[in-house]
């Protein structure tokens, strides 16, 4: 991936499993299907003349516009999932995510507090984690999602270890 | 039930002797509402007869009276017993380096609080408990939300000490475990205060009274456009509600005094109910400096810090502990800075300051400022046609200043070795015009510091630089006591304190837990 301008020079960033596509299309699904359909109820109803209010076009645009919204972010999804990105420096843990609106963080790995690795049914079918980072901070929301189990894992380890040969005080 | 033998409720045997018991009158200070309410309950149907001129006791209850005479007096009795029972099972115990409280007869809780991991340390004083003489402790450690520990209430002085025992402890003086010597409080030397006239002032000509006065004007207009005067009844609680709220402001801002000892700084405010806060060094996270358009005719400024422990300002108890000063001029402004840091790391701090406070970059093509700020760039003037000028950023040797806002001016300093994590956020608007804006993060808080539209490069800069500052800053700060380190003082403060302190020196000790 194209390092973009906000990035620190001369990052070799990791990527996420390409699996993670399917945990955020699982996800996109669950709310924005649900969505749709069920902002299509006044449509159906209009049409078997059940209801006299909306008029047919609000009807329709309503959940079309919705629609294609959704699709649009369906879209971005691949991509998205592609931009999010990390790399192990000596001594803090950059993070990158984002296309339009983009982030890239860094936490000192003597700042982490404690490292969480949460799964959910979806990641776990797919055998992956999602790893966040703790530091004194709340405004710190150092999230990877996506991760293979086993990378989670040993990213964990390997962050609570140098945590710890780094710790510092608040 | 029978008393526990504090050996018994912790197992530990280091932790043996010295539990020590609140004021034996705190649970009343603290529950005299409930007590109030009881006696308020079953008074009230007398004190209304006796209002509409009949018997003080009902006649046609004189049959009642023994039972609701005995259930009164049971209720009284169950209250006044778990008000001496709470008391009874409440100790703490300040030794090995640990604060402990036990709590609770039926659910006991038992809290430790490491003192080297101290935050703040709070005196409060509510009106009844400053009545009879008696002080909460409030012990704050790294964590938002609820204080770690409480204490309330012991006798003034008892607290103080306690407090001053606290801090020495935890800057690493160390005494003998037989040592009976009281640790006397560290000596300090005030540094400003503000008179109260200028707190009403800043009060009348807050942001909250052009809001009120703009209000007034649309509901006055609405009801002469109407013709309708009832509106002004509708308003009726919202006037008791500001008055509330600028009664509680002058309550809690009245009689603002800051001093620096060698344990930090103390802040002692308050009409009705007094508070004394005490910050010991390197505890503040970020501070930031703000002046409201109409404040700028006074030159007045406020000041508001994080600092772990307080939480962020959401209720006014809370929004008073992060204010460092309710109002002030720019030299008080400038004495506070040097409270908070020190060692600015400019040759000028005093330039410096007056640059982040007013400063505004030339409005032709030069790339960074003379002041020393880097601003936005001019190719983003679109982006904040106001703010572009204004919104900049300069690192010091020992802290990154940041200062935005045209209208709002606004200065924001955090300590290099303070910033826990750092972000980049850049938005398409932001891509096109080339700019970026970086995010720092820090202990939950009012203050929240971002360099908002620098130019890409230098923002990508400073992204890099800050993170190996603020990792240099951590290595030179090798513990978390602060007598272990250089403590910053004010000089004259200092050399008071070397005189006073003398027979301690020598149980000093270069701890280092890092």
């Amino acid at each position: 991936m194209p390092t973009e301008a906000i990035d620190p020079p001369g990052v070799q960033w990791l990527r996420v499993s390409p699996k993670y596509v399917t945990v955020r299309l699982v996800e996109w699904a669950i709310g924005n299907v649900l969505l749709v359909a069920v902002l299509s109820l006044p449509l159906v109803f209009v049409l078997l003349g059940w209801w006299r209010w909306p008029p047919l076009w609000l009807a329709i645009a309503v959940p079309a516009v919705m629609l294609l919204l959704a699709l649009w972010r369906l879209a971005l999804i691949p991509r998205q999932v592609r931009a999010i990105g990390y790399a192990e420096r000596d001594d803090d843990l950059l993070i990158r995510r984002g296309i339009f609106f983009q982030r890239t963080m860094v936490v000192p790995y003597g700042r982490m507090q404690y490292v969480d690795v949460a799964v959910g049914p979806v990641e776990r079918s797919l055998g992956l984690c999602t790893l966040k980072l703790h530091t004194a901070s709340t405004g710190t929301n150092a999230q990877l999602p996506g991760l293979p189990a086993q990378e989670g894992a040993r990213l964990r380890e390997q962050l609570s270890a140098r945590g710890e040969a780094r710790l510092a005080g608040l | 039930m029978s008393p526990v033998d504090p050996a018994v409720a912790l197992p530990d045997k280091a932790v043996d002797g010295g539990w020590k018991r609140v004021h034996p009158a705190s649970p009343f200070v603290r529950g005299w509402v409930a007590l109030a309410a009881v006696g308020f309950f079953f008074s009230r149907d007398a004190f209304e007869r006796m209002l509409q001129g009949r018997d003080f006791v009902d006649p046609n209850l004189s049959g009642r009276v023994p039972w609701l005479l005995a259930g009164g007096a049971v209720v009284l009795l169950l209250t006044v017993g778990g008000f001496i029972l709470s008391w009874y099972f409440t100790r703490y115990q300040v030794a090995e380096g640990f604060v402990r409280v036990n709590t609770g007869f039926l659910f006991k809780q038992q809290r430790q609080a490491r003192l080297d991991r101290v935050q703040a340390i709070d005196i409060v004083q509510p009106l009844l408990a400053r009545i009879f003489g008696l002080a909460e402790l409030k012990f704050e450690v790294a964590d938002a939300g609820e204080s770690a520990v409480r204490l309330a209430y012991l006798p003034i002085d008892q607290a103080k000490q306690l407090r001053a025992s606290i801090l020495a402890q935890a800057a690493g003086v160390v005494s003998e475990p037989g040592s009976t010597e009281e640790i006397r409080e560290a000596p300090e030397h005030v540094v400003l205060s503000v008179p109260p006239g200028r707190l009403l002032g800043s009060l009348l000509l807050s942001e909250q009274t052009v809001g009120i006065l703009i209000g007034a004007a649309v509901v006055v207009s609405a009801s002469v456009f109407l013709e309708n005067t009832a509106i002004f009844l509708a308003l009726i609680p919202g006037i008791l509600g500001i008055g509330a709220s600028y009664w509680s402001a002058f309550n809690k801002g009245y009689n603002f005094t800051a001093a620096i000892s060698p344990d930090g700084i103390r802040l002692r405010y308050g009409l009705l109910d007094t508070q004394a806060q005490t910050l010991p060094p390197g505890r503040i996270q970020a501070v930031m400096v703000r002046q409201p358009p109409i404040w700028r005719l006074f030159g007045w400024y406020r000041m508001h810090v994080n600092v772990a422990g307080y939480g962020a300002a959401g209720n006014s108890d809370g929004a008073a502990r992060t204010m460092l000063l309710p109002v002030g001029l720019k030299s008080d402004v400038l004495r506070m800075m040097s409270l908070v840091l020190p060692d600015p790391g400019v040759d000028e701090p005093a330039a410096v300051f007056n640059a982040g406070l007013e400063g505004l970059a030339p409005a032709g093509h030069v790339p960074a400022g003379t002041d020393g700020f880097v601003t936005t760039p001019r190719r983003a003037r679109l982006l904040a046609p106001l703010g572009w000028r204004r919104n900049g950023f300069l690192a010091t040797g020992t802290a990154l200043l940041i200062r935005s806002g045209r209208w709002w001016r606004t200065l924001v300093m955090v300590p290099h070795q303070r910033t826990q994590s750092m972000a980049l956020h850049q938005g398409p608007l932001a891509r096109r015009f080339a700019v970026a804006d970086l995010v720092l993060h820090t202990t939950a808080g009012p203050v929240i510091p971002r360099v908002f539209q620098a130019g890409v490069t230098e923002a990508v800069e400073l992204f890099d630089q800050q993170a190996a500052r603020a990792r240099e800053a951590r290595k030179r700060q090798t513990s978390e006591q602060w007598l272990a380190q250089v403590a910053p003082q004010a000089p004259e403060v200092a050399a008071a304190a070397a005189q006073t302190e003398e027979p301690q020196t020598p149980n000093q000790e270069d701890r280092h837990d890092g």
